[in-house]
């Protein structure tokens, strides 16, 4: 029935080859010119031939799967399709969109879409502030447990009122480590931060529990200042960088509770699923706290030293901490609420 | 009716491989990297990152611009704009190759066959900080920790870079999160098309020849083919593979050696002409066991 043909004319998947195999040529020519030097170095015409070849390429080995057992012809096919598609699915947003578009909508509304983990972060620094302090009140040698040597620079519970005040308003006048201190801390805020926000996939536990440290050393250090009648003085100089810092570390604590419910209550959807749906707002809390964290710095940096009185510093700290709350609460509300955008 | 495995490709190809179908819907493979490649371009990223971070550093330190505290300062932020912005800066502009992942060849790329997004790059990366940097930065500055926090934290770093070897598409908890997965470069290669070489007339193969053998034995043939033997072994080798193909089809003429591979070529576009004509009639051969239905009988 299948009588041999002359050896000169070719079978039916290899004259489908020899028709197409320049098109794949030219495809490839422009993919690895686009790989090379971007999509931009492609010319209007090149690219809109480009988006053809690649269509037809993909037809065609559709049809070649289906016609031809030429394996090196079907490899060949599949890795050119992979390569065409990626470079013709390639991100197309520009940087600068990208961070308008994160600032005027994707942070707010991802911050107004997660009311309870922001409620669980809130609350694990609140009560690790509470307990820190109830406890130092029982028995003062728990500020050792609780705060690690290198943080605590000599502000210890055995420490003269007047020194504990110098380090409030003295702005390190022969305190020359305490830049460094700063520095220091903010890399140190900027671990924590992260590290509460990426631990909380394990069920939300480790988050919560840095967060609540975070808040018992907060909690201790502000009595030990209390106790020495300056409890209003460190509010105001914690809260001229610390309301916004401490709220992001709050924020990431709600972005690892995020991660750390979709696995803990995935609901109808498997757990991968559920972490990849809330990993979308959990990811902009990260990005909002890591934005607050570095606002957090520069405040430190300009403010503290050289704002000297409480009550500019509560104004300055707390203005913040409104301006931050108003652009979260306010904006990207121009739309009605729609699904989870990009 | 073809043994296929749940990523949709034929078994015998099946490890390593990743059926993905772009809006278009026409799958296409991908090959998922190596542990190896991905270590690799993450040795390479850290290389580069505070290696840059260093040079600078000293650059800095020997222009003097900044006293003992602000250089301290520098490295600190610094350091914080070439951890994570560093790869998710690089994935977004190279399309999920960081510069590692350039040399090496490797790419991220969406499980869900569209455009990877920003979203997906933060993601993955974010998490990269729980994967490589903190076991790193434990590792370096563990000393000081007691031996049970030290053993906890031990067991968790294993678990957490054991994950990819242990899941069949080699994802790190940072793409199960974002939905990505780690890809060989694609590199297309086109090779001749065998049943158009010019091959030796004189041989004619009838219906009966041609009915033995199915899809994976003629592709094994090809393989054979486009490596044409160099050495004695090979073309013994080769000799063999003609003398049982022989055998096997009932060709009764004889066969002689320099003629092998000549009988080889025309018998390999021969069967090809007429498996692909059998399969466009929709009566797919898949491999000598074709007659035998049931498919406790295949391979």
């Amino acid at each position: 029935m299948n009588a041999p043909a002359a050896p000169a004319e070719r079978i039916r998947s290899a004259r489908f080859r020899a028709e197409r195999e320049a098109g794949w040529k030219r495809l490839d020519d422009l993919v690895r010119r686009a790989e090379k030097r971007g999509a931009k170095s492609l010319g209007y015409e090149e690219a809109l031939e480009l988006a053809g070849l690649y269509r037809q390429a993909m037809n065609a080995l559709s049809v070649a799967r289906a016609i031809s057992m030429d394996k090196a012809l079907l490899t060949y096919l599949d890795a050119l399709c992979a390569r065409a598609y990626l470079v013709v699915y390639a991100p197309q947003e520009s940087l600068g969109g990208l961070f308008t578009r994160l600032m005027t909508r994707g942070i707010p509304q991802a911050v107004r879409r997660s009311g309870w983990p922001l409620l669980i972060g809130f609350l694990a620094m609140a009560l690790g502030g509470l307990l820190g302090a109830v406890l130092y009140d029982l028995d003062r040698s728990w500020f050792y447990t609780f705060v690690p040597g290198s943080l605590a620079d000599g502000r210890t519970p055995e420490a003269s009122a007047e020194y504990l005040r110098s380090t409030l308003f003295d702005g390190g006048g022969g305190h020359d480590e305490l830049s460094t201190f700063a520095t220091f801390l903010f890399s140190h805020n900027t671990q924590v931060a992260i590290l509460t926000f990426s631990l909380g996939v394990f069920f939300t536990l480790p988050s919560f529990l840095l967060t609540f440290y975070n808040g018992l050393l907060l909690g201790a250090f502000w009595r030990m200042f209390d106790e020495k009648g300056l409890g209003y003085d460190l509010t105001g100089w914690l809260s001229i960088h610390g309301v916004t810092e401490l709220a992001a570390i709050c924020i990431a604590c709600a972005g690892g509770a995020q991660l750390g419910l979709a696995m803990l209550l995935p609901g109808d959807l498997t757990r991968r699923e559920a972490l990849r749906r809330r990993g979308r707002d959990a990811v902009k809390l990260m990005l909002l706290a890591a934005l607050m964290l570095v606002a957090a710095a520069v405040l430190e940096g300009f403010f503290r030293q050289t704002v000297t009185s409480t009550e500019t510093r509560l104004a300055i700290g707390w203005g913040i901490g409104a301006l931050w709350a108003a652009w979260l609460l306010l904006a990207g509300r121009d739309r009605a609420p729609q699904g989870a955008p990009a | 009716m073809k043994t296929y495995t749940a990523t949709g490709v034929p078994l015998w190809e099946a490890k390593n491989l990743i059926r993905h179908t772009p809006p278009e819907s026409v799958p296409i493979t991908f090959r998922l990297s190596s542990i190896g490649a991905r270590f690799g371009a993450q040795l390479l990223d850290l290389t580069f990152t505070y290696g840059g971070v260093f040079l600078l550093i000293i650059l800095v330190a020997w222009a003097g611009i900044f006293s003992w505290n602000g250089l301290i300062t520098f490295y600190a932020l610094i350091t914080f704009f070439m951890r994570v912005p560093y790869y998710i800066l690089s994935e977004m502009v190279w399309n999920g190759r960081t510069l590692g992942k350039r040399i090496l060849g490797i790419r991220v790329i969406s499980l869900d066959g569209r455009r990877l997004t920003p979203h997906q790059i933060t993601a993955r990366n974010l998490m990269k900080e729980v994967e490589v940097f903190l076991p790193m930065g434990t590792l370096m500055g563990g000393a000081g920790l007691g031996w049970v926090l030290g053993l906890i934290l031990a067991a968790w770093m294993l678990a957490t870079v054991l994950v990819p070897v242990f899941n069949r598409k080699k994802q790190r908890l940072g793409d199960m999160v974002a939905g990505t997965i780690v890809v060989d470069n694609p590199k297309p290669q086109l090779l001749p098309d065998l049943s158009v070489q010019a091959a030796a007339m004189g041989y004619e193969f009838r219906t009966e020849h041609l009915a033995i053998y199915g899809r994976y034995e003629l592709q094994m043939l090809e393989s054979i083919l486009r490596a044409p033997p160099k050495t004695p072994e090979a073309r013994k080798h080769v000799s063999e593979v003609a003398q049982t193909i022989r055998r096997r089809i009932g060709y009764d003429e004889k066969l002689p050696e320099h003629r092998e591979w000549d009988f080889l070529m025309e018998f390999y576009r021969q069967q090809r002409e007429f498996l692909e004509s059998r399969n466009l009639f929709g009566d797919t051969r898949e491999d000598k066991f074709h007659t035998a239905k049931g498919p406790d009988k295949r391979r």
